[in-house]
């Protein structure tokens, strides 16, 4: 979830007044990228999208970036709005925002303030409608764009490759994966595929096989989705991967000790270096280890096959050939060359280069291959959400708060989620 | 570890039970949907008494304006009370033409499956009789058989 403040030059002259703008951007359900924007300066604050409950400060539920307030993080509660990806907890949702735009974060002065902010694709018309009423009834909001995460990320390619006609976007974020192909930045709805697995169902995983295998750590949601980011990475040869981690002692290239947390002297986790690492097994300095061997690679590897835990889906290579096939032939070639991949799954080492791999094997040998990773696939809707905001057009793409009061709910015509 | 093997592989096959795959289905969508869920444990605000509402004070009046924002909500709260399920069923009702949440869903893959260890997660060549678990070795299906194989049945 992107939030961007935007004092933007180009209104300010149209209206005669200043006029600021926040961008609410839902890229992850689970983190929400949070930015001030004016003429000359823009931070951006990346924030949970949750409220926290921790196991040692009873009494207090801790919202959004509180989560820094709680110095031992262990068996942390998680109160998510969204389940699946869709919003369906607003009392959640409700305090977040509160947080993100009372006087703890952003004095949001709503009635000056447009809004740009993300929904999933194919939204449940039920929370389209609940946005409206939130966003215009209790905010109050000048002007909102509700606008797919996907079609932003189109927007920021196309307007750094203007040459190129057409672009397939990988969304792959917490709840799930989106492939979603655009053409001359309209978005291609027959072509629309999602895989139900994404950073939320990879982090259950390790977590569920990392207690049967050797410690507990089911409450551990936390701590385990940070081992995820440090040490998962996605194989390049999945069988020979395989093999080298059932090699023994320093041969075993994969193995990697990892060095849990305990929150008084050791604040993060942390891997240890192969120097380090001890391979007969115990360690003298008392930490607690983690020692991962194929379950690095064997993680992510969920994306790529989902049938490998049962969930009976192509994984993300497959589906891109499949939605591909699915669009007119004379857009095909067009397709293969703009790949783009965002979404916090995209930061796994090795994601690039595989799905490259496997996409470069499944097309057709005469078109060319292009998978672009760009240098924060993360923000990169949020960066397609500023340009908009900057660009002239955007006027005419909001529905101001009049037009709802007058027309209702026919307005998400014009949004087309 | 003699022993074990023995316990293991010399049951009297008509004495073992063997799990029908209506049943086998129902537990891996149970282990799926554990896959879903935000937390693991409990609560931990769920054992703590509810606070008592704070009683009325006489400064009451100055803050109309905030009382006013907050029944606002509580209205809101009652319209909007859906989970995902509720949704989707919702969904599936007005279902119109054209792509919509169902039909986005990628489709089964047409590579074929592969099968790992429930235990250690290496390729594996087996299939547990009773329950059709995956397994590697001996030592895996010890291990199958002592901790999850019907120790997980509905």
């Amino acid at each position: 979830m992107v939030l961007t403040r935007l004092r933007s030059d180009i209104a300010t002259r149209k209206s005669g007044k200043s006029f600021s703008l926040y961008i609410v951007n839902n890229i992850h359900t689970n983190t929400s990228l949070v930015s001030y924007l004016t003429s000359d300066s823009c931070f951006l604050s990346v924030i949970p999208n949750c409220q926290f409950r921790s196991k040692t400060l009873r009494l207090k539920t801790f919202t959004a970036n509180q989560l820094d307030e709680i110095k031992d993080p262990s068996g942390l509660f998680y109160i998510l709005p969204f389940q699946k990806g869709y919003l369906v907890n607003w009392d959640v949702q409700r305090k977040v925002w509160d947080h993100l735009f009372g006087k703890e974060m952003f004095k949001v002065d709503f009635a000056d303030t447009s809004v740009v902010i993300t929904e999933p694709y194919f939204n449940f018309m039920s929370i389209q409608e609940s946005m409206n009423e939130i966003l215009f009834e209790e905010y109050q909001f000048q002007a909102a764009l509700r606008i797919n995460a996907g079609s932003l990320s189109a927007h920021r390619y196309f307007q750094e490759n203007n040459s190129e006609l057409c672009c397939i976007v990988v969304d792959s974020g917490f709840s799930f994966t989106h492939i979603a192909p655009y053409c001359r930045g309209r978005k291609m709805k027959d072509g629309i595929c999602r895989i139900n697995v994404g950073g939320k169902l990879l982090t259950n995983h390790l977590k569920e096989i990392i207690s049967y295998r050797q410690l507990h750590v089911m409450d551990e949601t936390h701590v385990i989705n940070q081992v995820k980011e440090d040490v998962c990475y996605v194989s390049q040869d999945f069988y020979n991967d395989m093999e080298i981690a059932q090699l023994k002692g320093e041969e075993n290239m994969v193995m990697r000790d990892y060095v849990l947390p305990d929150f008084s002297s050791i604040k993060k986790g942390f891997c240890k270096p192969r120097e380090e690492m001890n391979f007969t097994g115990k360690y003298k300095t008392g930490e607690q280890i983690l020692r991962l061997n194929n379950e690095r690679f064997a993680v992510p590897e969920m994306l790529f096959h989902p049938s490998d835990i049962g969930i009976q889906e192509m994984g993300i290579p497959e589906a891109l050939v499949n939605s591909i096939n699915k669009m007119p032939e004379e857009m095909q070639p067009h397709f293969y060359k703009n790949i783009v991949l965002t979404g916090g799954n995209a930061l796994f080492p090795g994601f690039r280069d595989r799905v490259y791999k496997e996409v470069r094997a499944l097309a057709p040998a005469e078109f060319q291959v292009s998978v672009v990773l760009p240098q924060n696939p993360i923000c990169y809707a949020w960066e397609g959400g500023k340009l908009l905001a900057e660009n002239p057009d955007f006027e005419e793409m909001v529905v101001t708060r009049e037009d709802y009061e007058e027309n209702g709910h026919c307005i998400y015509e014009k949004f087309d989620i | 570890m003699a022993e074990k093997k023995i316990a293991v592989r010399s049951q009297d096959p008509s004495q073992r039970r063997v799990l029908d795959s209506a049943t086998r289905q129902r537990r891996l969508t149970r282990q799926l949907e554990a896959l879903e869920k935000d937390n693991f444990q409990d609560d931990p605000h769920a054992s703590l008494p509810q606070l008592v509402k704070r009683l009325p004070q006489f400064d009451e009046n100055n803050e109309s304006g905030k009382r006013r924002k907050k029944t606002r909500g509580d209205h809101f709260k009652q319209r909007f009370r859906k989970n995902f399920q509720a949704l989707l069923e919702e969904e599936e009702l007005s279902v119109s033409e054209g792509p919509n949440y169902l039909t986005a869903c990628a489709e089964p893959s047409t590579l074929p499956q592969r099968h790992f260890c429930a235990v250690c997660g290496f390729p594996s060549n087996y299939t547990c009789v009773s329950c059709g678990a995956r397994y590697c070795c001996v030592r895996c299906l010890g291990t199958h058989h002592e901790t999850r194989c019907l120790k997980w049945t509905v």
